[in-house]
């Protein structure tokens, strides 16, 4: 836990270099107001470094104060975590391809097996693939429907009519 | 200003039947996501932020109210009958309706919630209807130092002074700021932390933020650490108060109203605090203090609900007349209005008296339905909590991508998506607090904005801030309330030790 906290404030770190970095390419021209559009990259620069130094100060000098407990297990269960990280970054890579309808049916039957096997019950039958895929397309066709038939907001369909 | 003929026109625009349906729509949502657990009102009015694309502001707006209070009325039944709270406002309810509810009394403790989230939601807006034009009229001699500061208040009070760590708190503003960052700058047009991807041109879409941090960041916990909770449900018995139940409960309502609409109005929001006083209020003058904690005492349901509910309605003032979010939703709510080129503030009630108006006239409304559907349709609710958690969190899944993708139509804002939500599960497993982010990223550009003009009123110097009256009083506001904690925990130690 204590590495895992100072990590955190060693990556506020870079990511304050980081800004720093991009607020030296921002020009400064003030106007009238004698600060320019990189007044306040610069602070906020200055802001993320002084509470990644004061993090990594105390991750190292007995740990983050006053912390809540986290709730639920003292480790991750990460072949759960990796099947809705595919679910999630699938459907961000097919849904311009093979649709809305489809692409969200997909990464509800992928997020719907990491849950399962958090629980301990991964079922990979393909009956259960069967029954997941048909409540996900029952959730996301509707939900689809309403927005590009009612609303008129553009989702990727499969097919240019908007019903699939 | 006659407000009451402006009221009777904005109940004239919300009572619409077309109107009414999207209160009922919202009311309905809201309650629904009050009471599932993983997804909040802040979700789910970011999830549906695509509907402002095409949908006229006054009719999503009080859609948009609907679901944020809605969600209040939802969330008192989860934290009753489950055993873990739907929201952060119900934590405290959780504590005694649980143990009402263990002890056969269910049915009391819903009661005694939604009547009392009705009757502080009322008052609160009538507080809403007088007040707000007031402050309005007030804040429309405010230039720009007095709002640069405004906003410095609510920078503090959302990430020094409400959570338990300042230091997590400043971290999670400071993430917040340099999201509002990333795009073109309102003042100079110069593009600001694009990495030369146009789609960053435009900035962070709040909808990706919220949704990111929220929804998508509790799947993957849920995923990660949680798989193995169970969760027990409560009996329910029937929704009944006997007399001695009201008249218990009505004091603890009236009391807990007072307490909680000045944490709402003051930019120091979240329902945390008033929600605590009012329990700590009623524990101390109840006359059953032996309740408390055993068997569970109705006042101690029936105050905490009653000032989150106040607290919850208070917090349109500082939104609606000064544009400053204090909690995720109003933040959320803000970015509404952004999409429709609107900007809330002291001109709102000028500019769009029609649009403010049939809002507060929705909310006299919107508590009706929600009484109506949180007493007698309660059962309904009830089975909502029977969806097995991996078709849940499946399916909140689906209505991110909704949210995200409708906004903006582009697949590598999903691909962010994923990005902010392991970003949240890493704030949730270290305890950072959330709304620091939200806020940061939404006010940080406009409090950018009104520093820069400030500046530029003062001819570049910065002692614009201290010649003006409003903005000395406004800086010696946000030094006590970033001091006086620490010196009431000094008081404390040394005599904590002795």
């Amino acid at each position: 836990m204590r590495a895992h906290q100072t990590a955190i404030g060693a990556g506020m770190l870079v990511v304050a270099a980081l800004f720093a970095v991009g607020a030296t390419s921002i020009p400064s021209e003030a106007g009238y107001a004698g600060v320019g559009p990189n007044f306040l990259p610069w602070v906020v620069a200055l802001l993320l470094g002084a509470c990644g130094v004061f993090l990594v100060w105390e991750a190292t000098s007995g740990g983050f104060r006053a912390m809540e407990e986290p709730s639920g297990a003292a480790q991750g269960h990460w072949p759960g975590f990796v099947w809705v990280s595919v679910g999630i970054l699938a459907n961000a890579l097919l849904i311009t391809t093979i649709g809305f309808i489809l692409s969200c049916a997909l990464c509800f039957v992928l997020a719907v097996r990491g849950f399962k096997s958090s629980e301990g019950r991964l079922d990979l039958g393909p009956k259960a693939w069967l029954v997941d895929a048909a409540i996900g397309i029952t959730i996301a066709a509707p939900v689809y429907w309403m927005f590009t038939q009612l609303l008129a907001i553009n989702l990727p369909g499969l097919t240019n009519g908007g019903w699939i | 200003m006659d407000i009451w003929t402006q009221l009777l026109q904005g109940f004239a625009t919300a009572g619409t039947p077309i109107n009414l349906l999207w209160a009922l729509l919202g009311c309905t949502i809201g309650t629904a996501v009050g009471v599932l657990p993983g997804i909040g009102p802040a979700t789910a009015v970011a999830m549906l932020l695509p509907i402002t694309l095409k949908v006229d502001p006054t009719a999503s707006m009080i859609f948009f109210a609907g679901i944020y209070y809605g969600a209040m009325y939802g969330g008192s039944t989860t934290s009753i009958l489950l055993n873990t709270p739907g929201e952060s406002g119900s934590m405290v309810t959780a504590m005694e309706g649980n143990k009402m509810a263990k002890s056969g009394r269910a049915g009391a403790a819903l009661a005694t919630a939604a009547i009392g989230s009705f009757v502080a939601g009322t008052i609160a807006t009538v507080l809403v209807t007088f007040f707000a034009p007031l402050v309005a009229n007030y804040a429309v001699k405010l230039g720009p130092p007095e709002y640069f500061l405004l906003m410095v208040l609510a920078f503090c009070t959302v990430s020094a002074v409400l959570g338990k760590s300042t230091l997590r708190g400043i971290a999670a503003l400071a993430v917040g700021l340099a999201m509002g960052l990333v795009g073109i700058d309102q003042i100079s047009g110069q593009a600001r932390y694009t990495a030369g991807v146009p789609e960053l041109m435009d900035g962070l879409e709040v909808v990706l933020i919220a949704v990111g941090l929220f929804a998508v960041a509790e799947a993957l916990y849920a995923v990660l650490y949680e798989g193995r909770v169970v969760e027990t449900q409560n009996k329910m018995s029937k929704v009944h108060m006997t007399a001695l139940e009201w008249s218990r409960s009505w004091p603890a309502w009236l009391r807990a109203t007072f307490i909680g609409v000045p944490f709402g109005c003051i930019p120091a929001g979240g329902s945390e605090i008033p929600t605590f006083l009012s329990y700590a209020t009623e524990k101390k003058l109840s006359k059953h203090p032996e309740e408390f904690g055993t068997t569970g005492a109705i006042e101690g349901v029936a105050g905490p609900e009653a000032a989150n509910n106040a607290a919850i309605t208070a917090t349109l003032i500082p939104l609606l007349t000064l544009g400053i979010p204090t909690s995720n939703t109003t933040a959320i709510l803000l970015g509404a209005f952004q999409n429709y080129g609107i900007q809330p503030g002291p001109q709102l009630f000028d500019k769009n008296a029609a649009l403010v108006w049939a809002l507060i006239a929705s909310l006299y409304i919107g508590n009706v339905m929600l009484l109506v559907l949180n007493l007698p349709l309660v059962g309904l609710w009830v089975k909502l909590l029977k969806i097995p958690k991996p078709q849940l969190y499946a399916g909140i899944l689906i209505f991110a991508t909704v949210g995200v993708y409708g906004m903006r139509q582009s697949a590598f804002d999903l691909v962010l998506l994923y990005a902010i939500g392991l970003l949240g599960v890493v704030m949730r497993r270290f305890d950072f607090p959330t709304a620091p982010v939200v806020v940061g990223m939404i006010l940080g550009p406009l409090a950018e904005a009104q520093m820069r003009n400030a500046l530029s009123i003062g001819e570049g110097k910065w002692s614009v801030f201290v010649e003006r009256p409003a903005s000395v009083v406004l800086l010696v506001i946000v030094a006590a309330v970033l001091i006086l904690p620490r010196l009431a925990q000094l008081r404390r130690k040394p005599a904590g030790t002795a």
